[in-house]
């Protein structure tokens, strides 16, 4: 007969197989997620840079986030007109396209957009990237649209009034206006060959997202609203651009699920031998 | 089968106990599953150990087990025995692709709410007399200054704060403004979301740089009007 000990160990490792299957499992049912962060869906045959309306913006999740007026920097703002933007995000392993879409019940010369960004591993303010006391921080990348310009600036700011447009701009916008929502499409190319200004989108990898919007109505007097720091602001979020499918677990599990069946067989071959000598 | 009863028994009693009823009782918490796994693990092998402690019982603890798994003389069992047999490769397959595959949840950040003040803001006292009129003057400052986040009723809850992560202070909770001293909300209030250390994160807060806009006697005023509004004391040594 086998010696009891050593089938003892192996009917032990099977149980052991099992219990971590159930325990494992059943705690990851219990995941509930939020809306935390933009996921820029992997897609072929180019972004619809140029389209708001695309078919294929249907393909990526829409995540909520809510705005604040600005109220960090002493220019502030008390109220805001937009209260929420819905964001979208698609990449083509290249170039990668953003969709802020937003309720503004007039459209106006001075309604403006921007999204920001932390550039390399220094952690940013989301105030524009206000210098913090005890921590050395970043600068910001931002990429910033105004309805009457017709197009995006990239730039990059280190603390309120720092703000200033870059030498490459690698960034473009396209927005449309229709029944009170505005839908505005930022693209870049996910990498770019200056690491120390702009972001740089690694897919796979999350990094850190915000959001501004300045609604352009004036007030009686003719004055605009909301202008400079006194807009709607988000605080930091995150975006992550999808990386490449990777099947490789697919291949683990079946390699795992082999070897088991093949411990079952010699275990079961060994026992009936161990039962006939 | 007699001999296995008992420990199956055992262990789907063991597992009930330890993810249904542990957590009910007063005082627990639910335990996380690498925690209730060691413990089944844990009397698993006491079983084993128990159940081989003489030459009889060892035999009527495995013989049954080798007679299910060699397929002999089970009758009924044997669709059960294979069951068994294609279940658990399908099990370990699962359980390897799940600790394997990639997680869609981003990094998760700890963030300290209550970070230590530097040491120029330990101890200091409010140099602003109790006054009624001071404590009054306190609060039209924090409706002015405060309230747009911090809530008129000083819940946290104000029209701006919406949109802030992490959300502004409620000091009407008591593990705020309770637990902490006037010195260190003269620290918070100065210096603001900018000031925290690394812990506090403090690329994330919304909270104003107070001293570029108020002097140090309004924002001592402010701290009483807030202690006052939201019904707290400050945190003392006695």
């Amino acid at each position: 007969m086998k010696p009891a000990n050593q089938i003892i160990g192996m009917f032990l490792r099977s149980g052991i197989g099992v219990l971590t299957a159930i325990v494992v499992g059943g705690a990851t049912l219990s995941f509930a997620q939020e809306s935390v962060s933009v996921r820029a869906t992997l897609m072929t045959g180019g972004v619809p840079v140029d389209d708001p309306n695309a078919a294929a913006w249907s393909s990526a999740p829409p995540a909520t986030f809510p705005m604040s007026p600005q109220v960090h920097w002493q220019n502030r703002i008390q109220e805001v007109t937009v209260k929420d933007v819905i964001v979208r995000a698609l990449h083509d392993g290249k170039q990668v396209a953003v969709l802020v879409e937003y309720a503004d019940p007039t459209q106006d010369p001075d309604d403006a957009a921007a999204l920001e960004f932390m550039v390399g591993d220094k952690k940013a303010h989301f105030a524009h990237g206000q210098p913090m006391l005890q921590v050395e921080g970043g600068p910001v990348n931002i990429w910033f649209w105004k309805n009457k310009a017709g197009k995006a600036v990239d730039m990059n700011a280190k603390g309120f009034g720092t703000l200033k447009s870059q030498e490459h701009q690698d960034v473009k916008a396209k927005a449309v206006y229709s029944n009170g929502t505005w839908k505005v499409v930022f693209s870049r190319d996910l990498a770019t060959g200056h690491a120390d200004e702009d972001v740089q989108i690694t897919p796979g990898q999350f990094i850190n997202i915000a959001f501004a919007v300045w609604d352009g109505r004036k007030d009686g007097a003719g004055d605009l609203v909301e202008k400079g720091s006194q807009k709607a602001v988000s605080s930091w979020w995150y975006f992550r651009a999808d990386a490449p499918p990777d099947y490789s677990g697919y291949m683990y599990a079946a390699i795992a699920a082999a070897l088991a069946l093949g411990f079952q067989f010699v275990l079961i071959r060994k026992l009936k031998k161990g039962q006939s000598a | 089968m007699g001999a296995l009863g008992k420990p199956i028994i055992l262990m789907v009693g063991m597992y009930a106990f330890l993810k249904f009823v542990l957590p009910n009782i007063p005082g627990s918490a639910p335990l996380p599953s690498s925690l209730i796994f060691l413990y089944l693990l844990l009397t698993a092998s006491g079983i084993v150990i128990f159940e081989t402690l003489s030459g009889e019982s060892k035999d009527a603890f495995w013989g049954p087990i080798q007679r299910f798994l060699t397929g002999e003389n089970i009758g009924g069992l044997q669709a059960l025995r294979y069951g068994v047999f294609i279940l658990f490769p399908l099990l370990v397959g699962w359980q390897t692709y799940g600790s394997t595959a990639v997680s869609d949840l981003p990094p998760t950040e700890s963030r300290t709410i209550h970070p230590a003040p530097p040491g120029e803001y330990t101890g200091l006292s409010n140099p602003v007399p109790k006054t009624p009129e001071n404590i009054m003057q306190g609060k039209g400052f924090y409706a002015a200054y405060c309230s747009p986040c911090h809530g008129g009723n000083f819940d946290g809850k104000g029209p701006a704060a919406r949109g802030y992560i992490p959300a502004p202070a409620n000091f009407a909770d008591p593990t705020t403004i309770a637990m902490l001293q006037e010195s260190y909300l003269f620290w918070r209030i100065k210096k603001g979301g900018v000031g925290l250390p690394i812990e506090g994160a403090p690329w994330k807060s919304a909270m104003p740089r107070w001293e570029v806009e108020l002097p140090d006697e309004w924002i001592w005023k402010i701290i009483m009007g807030e202690y006052d509004g939201a019904h707290q004391s400050p945190r003392t040594w006695e």
